[in-house]
C-alpha cells in the first residue's frame, strides 16, 4: 500500500526524488518479486493449461509408435487425425474418412477421405498418406495386423481399399484404435523431414498444430483454422509437466493450471471442498478383479465354485468404492469394459457375508481358513488392502504381497504365482480381445481354461454375423460370471481436477477415454 | 610428479569403468522397462517387439560395450521414454540446474556461515543452541515436506509465490531455500566445528594475548582457516546440487537435471539413468582429480610419498 501511494506520488521533474532508504528498497524488491511470481502464475486469456501428472514422450507425436498404452492419445486427438475413431457417443466415428464401407464377404475395406481436409501445413490429405502411415506404422500389434492385410489399395486421391487374406471382422477395431495406423501423417513431409525430423516439428491434421515442446517440462499447441471439424475455440494449449499430486492441486487453486490430471484419494476430496474447483471423474477402459489362478487344481479350496463364489459375496464394492475413488468407479461385476463392443451385463453382485459364510461352511471351511498370499501390483496396494479387509469379515485370511508392477506384470504373464491374484487390464480391445487373453486357453494371463468356453471362443473367431458373434460372446462372459472364474472389483475411475475459467473440460466426452478429447470441443468459459 | 599424475589418471579413469559397470548393473536390477512401456494385459508378441527396438534382447556384455562405446564417443544413447539423445536432454536441463544450485548454494553459505560462526563464538550459549535446533531440524526435516509446506503456505494459502514450475525469479524462491536450507544446515555445523578448532589453536591465543580486537581475530584471523573445509565441502555439495536435486526439483517440477534422474528411474530409462549418474561421477571424479593434482603441486610431500 506504502509503495503504491509512493508511486502516484512520482515527482515532476522540478522535484527531487526522495532518497529511499536501504529497507524500503529491499521491501519494493521484494513485492516486485512477489508481484511477478502472481502475474506468471495466472493462465493468460486464450490459453489452457493442463498439469500433466506424467512426463510428455515426444514419440507420442508420431502415431507410427503408437504403444499398447492409451496415454499417447492424449496428444495424438490434438495434432492428429484419423481415418474412423472413437468419438463422443461413436467407437469408430468417420473423420478424415467420410464413409467406411467392408464387403459381404469381409475381405475389403473401403474408405472415401473427406473432401477439402488438409495437414497443418495446407498439404491435402491423400489416399497416398492412407497408405503411407498404416506401411510406416510399426507401434502396438504392427506386425499382428499387418500380417491379416494383403494389400492396401488407393484406386484414386480420396479412396482406399484394404484387402485381407481372410475375413478379420476386428479390423475397424484395431484400424482405429487399438493401433494408431489408422492416424494420417503427411508423406512428403516425414520424408523430407526423416523420422527425427517429424518428431522434433510434427505436422499433422489435427485440431492443434505444434507450437513448441521441452521434454519432460512443457508442451505448447495452438489452434489450426483449418480443422475440419470445428475451428477450436481455445487458441493455445499448454501442458505443464508437474510429477506430485499435491504440487498439481495448489497449481490449480491457485489458477496457474486450468485442468489437473490425477488427483486422488485425500487430495480428491480437498478438490472437492475448493470453492471454484471441480472433481472431474472419468471412467477409464480398466476393470480390476481378483483372479483365482489355482481353481484347476482339485486339491485347492479354490477349486470349489462355492469358496470362489463367497470371495466374490463377501466384497464390499461399494464401500471401497468409497473410500478410494469416492464412488466414481463403476462396479460392472465384469472384466471386460463397459462401453466394449460385445459387453454382456453380469447381474448385480450383492455385498452379502452372512451368504459367503454359508457357502464356506457348505464346502468344508467352516470359521473360514488361512487362504495364503494375495499378490497384486504395489500401485493398487490400497484396492487389495480394501479387498482383503471384506474376506477377512468372512473368515478368508489372506497376506497382501504387493510386487512391483514391472516384476509383478512379468510374474502374472510367466504364470509364477499361485492362490489368488489381483489384476486389471486397460488393453484395448473388445469382449474377444479381452477373453483371448484373460480367459481362453494360451492366454497370455491364463492359468488354466475351460473347454467348453475354449470351443466358443474359435466358434466367434470365425463368425461374420454380427448378431451370432455376439451371442457367442455373450455366452462366454455368462459362463465365466456363473463360474466365478474371476471375482470382478470395479471398472476404474480416473479423478482429474477442473479450475473455474473452464467451460467444457472434454472429460469423459469419449467412453473410456481418460483425457480431455475432442479438443475442438474445449472450451473456456468466456469463450475464448 | 609426471608419474604421479599419470597414476592419479589411471585411478580416475578405474573409478569410471568401476561407476558405469555398477550403475549399468544396478538399472536392470530394477526390472523391466519394457512392462512400463506398454499397457498391463499387452501380448507377449508386443513386449517382445518392444524389447527389441530398444535393444534389450541382446545379451549384457553386447548392450554394455555399446554404452561404453556411446559414452566415450561422446553420446549416451538414446532416452527409451523420450526417445532423444540423452546428452541432447541433459544439456536442456544443465542451466536451470546450474541456477538452482547456484542460488541455494549462495543461500546455504549465506545462512550456513555465519551462523556457524556465531555458534561457535558464542559456544554453550543461546546462539549455539539456536544453531543446534536449526542445523537439526535442516537436516532431519524431508525435503518434500519442506517443500510442500511451502508450497501450502507461500503458494496457496498467501497466493505470493508460484507453486512450481520455472520462468521467473519467484519461481526460484521455493525450490531454492528447501534445497539451500539442507545443505545450510550441513555448512553451518562444519563452520562451527572448524571454527573451535581455530579458535582453540595457539596462533588465535597469541592474536587475543597481543591485544587484538575480538572482531578482527575471528573476521581475519580465524576464519580464513576455519572456511577451508567448508569451502571444499561446498564445492562437493554443488556437484551433488546439480546433478541430484531429485526431491527439490520433482516437488517443485523444476525442469532440472534431478527431475530428468527422477524421470529416468520412474520409466526404467536406462541410458537416462546411466547417462546422469555417469556424468555425474565423471564431474566429481574431475573435481577431486584437480584437487589432487593442485596438492601435489603446492605441497611437495603428497608428490615424494607417492
Amino acid at each position: 500500500m506504502r509503495s503504491s501511494q509512493r508511486h502516484h506520488e512520482v515527482p515532476t521533474a522540478s522535484v527531487p526524488y526522495p532518497r529511499a532508504t536501504r529497507r524500503e528498497l529491499l521491501g519494493l524488491a521484494a513485492l516486485g518479486v512477489l508481484a511477478a511470481g502472481t502475474t506468471l502464475a495466472r493462465a493468460a486469456n486464450g490459453q489452457l493449461v493442463y498439469a500433466s501428472h506424467i512426463s510428455l514422450a515426444p514419440t507420442w507425436f508420431d502415431p507410427a509408435e503408437t504403444p499398447g498404452i492409451v496415454t499417447p492419445f492424449m496428444l495424438l486427438y490434438a495434432l492428429h487425425d484419423g481415418l474412423v475413431k472413437p468419438m463422443p457417443g461413436n467407437q469408430a466415428e468417420p473423420c478424415l474418412a467420410e464413409s467406411y464401407t467392408a464387403s459381404a464377404d469381409g475381405l475389403s475395406h473401403s474408405f472415401v477421405l473427406r473432401a477439402g481436409v488438409t495437414f497443418h501445413n495446407g498439404a491435402p490429405v491423400t489416399a497416398e498418406d492412407v497408405k503411407f502411415s498404416f506401411e510406416r506404422y510399426r507401434g502396438n500389434a504392427a506386425g499382428f495386423i499387418k500380417e491379416k492385410v494383403a494389400a492396401v489399395e488407393t484406386p484414386d486421391p480420396r479412396r482406399v481399399v484394404f484387402r485381407l487374406h481372410q475375413p478379420w471382422p476386428d479390423f475397424l477395431l484395431y484400424y482405429s484404435s487399438v493401433t494408431g495406423a489408422g492416424w494420417i501423417v503427411p508423406k512428403k513431409y516425414v520424408e523430407s523431414v526423416g523420422e527425427d525430423g517429424f518428431k522434433k516439428e510434427p505436422i499433422g491434421a489435427g485440431p492443434y498444430k505444434f507450437a513448441s515442446f521441452i521434454p519432460g517440462v512443457e508442451l505448447v499447441m495452438e489452434a489450426f483454422d483449418g480443422y475440419w471439424r470445428k475451428v477450436p475455440t481455445v487458441k493455445k494449449l499448454v501442458w505443464k509437466v508437474i510429477p506430485d499430486e499435491t504440487t498439481r492441486l495448489a497449481a490449480l487453486k491457485r489458477g496457474e493450471v486450468d485442468l489437473a490430471y490425477s488427483i486422488r484419494g485425500e487430495l480428491a476430496e480437498e478438490l472437492q471442498r475448493a470453492p471454484g474447483l471441480e472433481l472431474k471423474p472419468v471412467l477409464i477402459n480398466s476393470p480390476f478383479w481378483i483372479y483365482f489362478a489355482d481353481q484347476w487344481d482339485p486339491k485347492s479350496p479354490w477349486h470349489d465354485a462355492r469358496v470362489r463364489k463367497a470371495v466374490t459375496l463377501a466384497l464390499d464394492r461399494d464401500g471401497i468404492n468409497q473410500a478410494i475413488t469416492l464412488g466414481h468407479s463403476l462396479l460392472t461385476g465384469s472384466i471386460v469394459p463397459k462401453d466394449y463392443e460385445f459387453y454382456w451385463q453380469p447381474p448385480k453382485i450383492p455385498h452379502d457375508p452372512a451368504t459367503a459364510r454359508r457357502l464356506l461352511a457348505e464346502a468344508g471351511f467352516r470359521g473360514g481358513f488361512d487362504a495364503g498370499e494375495y499378490y497384486c501390483d504395489s500401485s493398487y496396494a490400497n484396492l487389495g488392502e480394501a479387498a482383503l479387509n471384506g474376506l477377512a469379515e468372512v473368515g478368508i485370511r489372506l497376506k497382501l504381497r504387493p510386487i512391483e508392477r514391472a516384476a509383478f506384470t512379468k510374474g502374472y504373464s510367466e504364470k509364477k504365482y499361485r492362490n489368488i491374484i489381483q489384476g486389471g487390464s486397460g488393453a484395448f480391445g473388445n469382449a474377444a480381445t479381452r477373453m483371448e487373453t484373460f480367459v481362453v486357453k494360451g492366454g497370455a494371463y491364463v492359468y488354466g481354461s475351460y473347454p467348453d468356453i475354449d470351443d466358443l471362443f474359435a466358434q466367434q473367431a470365425a463368425e461374420i454375423d454380427r448378431a451370432k458373434r455376439t451371442a457367442i460372446l455373450h455366452r462366454m462372459q455368462q459362463l465365466v460370471h456363473e463360474r466365478t472364474v474371476y471375482a470382478p472389483l470395479w471398472q476404474l475411475a480416473f479423478l482429474n481436477g477442473q479450475g473455474p475459467r473452464v467451460g467444457e473440460s472434454a472429460f469423459g466426452l469419449i467412453s473410456g477415454h481418460p483425457y480431455s478429447a475432442p479438443y475442438e470441443d474445449v472450451r473456456l468459459k468466456n469463450g475464448a | 610428479m609426471k608419474q604421479y599424475i599419470v597414476r592419479r589418471v589411471g585411478y580416475s579413469l578405474l573409478s569410471l569403468f568401476l561407476l558405469s559397470l555398477t550403475i549399468f548393473l544396478f538399472v536392470r536390477v530394477t526390472g523391466d522397462p519394457v512392462s512400463l512401456l506398454v499397457e498391463p494385459g499387452a501380448s507377449p508378441d508386443d513386449i517382445e517387439t518392444m524389447r527389441r527396438q530398444l535393444g534389450l534382447d541382446q545379451p549384457l556384455w553386447v548392450q554394455y560395450g555399446h554404452f561404453v562405446a556411446s559414452f566415450v564417443t561422446g553420446d549416451l544413447g538414446l532416452s527409451f521414454y523420450y526417445r532423444t539423445p540423452v546428452l541432447e536432454l541433459y544439456f536442456q536441463r544443465l542451466p536451470n540446474s546450474l541456477l538452482l544450485a547456484g542460488v541455494a548454494m549462495a543461500l546455504s553459505l549465506l545462512i550456513g556461515i555465519p551462523s556457524g560462526i556465531l555458534a561457535a563464538v558464542r559456544v554453550d550459549g543461546f546462539w549455539d543452541s539456536a544453531g543446534k535446533i536449526f542445523s537439526l531440524l535442516g537436516l532431519s526435516l524431508p525435503q518434500f515436506w519442506v517443500g510442500l509446506v511451502l508450497i501450502l503456505f507461500f503458494s496457496v494459502y498467501l497466493g505470493w509465490l508460484p507453486s512450481s514450475g520455472s520462468g521467473s525469479v519467484a519461481h526460484l524462491l521455493m525450490p531454492a531455500f528447501t534445497l539451500g536450507w539442507y545443505f545450510a544446515a550441513a555448512h553451518m555445523r562444519l563452520t562451527r566445528s572448524s571454527m573451535l578448532d581455530v579458535l582453540g589453536s595457539e596462533y588465535i591465543k597469541l592474536a587475543r594475548l597481543k591485544g587484538l580486537p575480538e572482531a578482527l581475530v575471528i573476521g581475519k584471523h580465524a576464519l580464513k582457516n576455519a572456511l577451508i573445509p567448508v569451502i571444499t565441502l561446498a564445492g562437493i555439495n554443488l556437484v551433488v546440487m546439480i546433478n541430484v536435486a531429485v526431491v527439490v526439483e520433482t516437488v517443485f517440477a523444476w525442469p532440472g537435471i534431478g527431475r530428468l534422474l527422477y524421470e529416468g528411474i520412474t520409466f526404467r530409462d536406462f541410458p537416462v539413468v546411466q547417462g546422469v549418474v555417469v556424468i555425474g561421477g565423471a564431474m566429481i571424479v574431475l573435481v577431486n582429480l584437480m584437487v589432487d593434482i593442485l596438492y601435489a603441486l603446492i605441497d611437495p610431500r603428497i608428490r615424494l610419498e607417492s
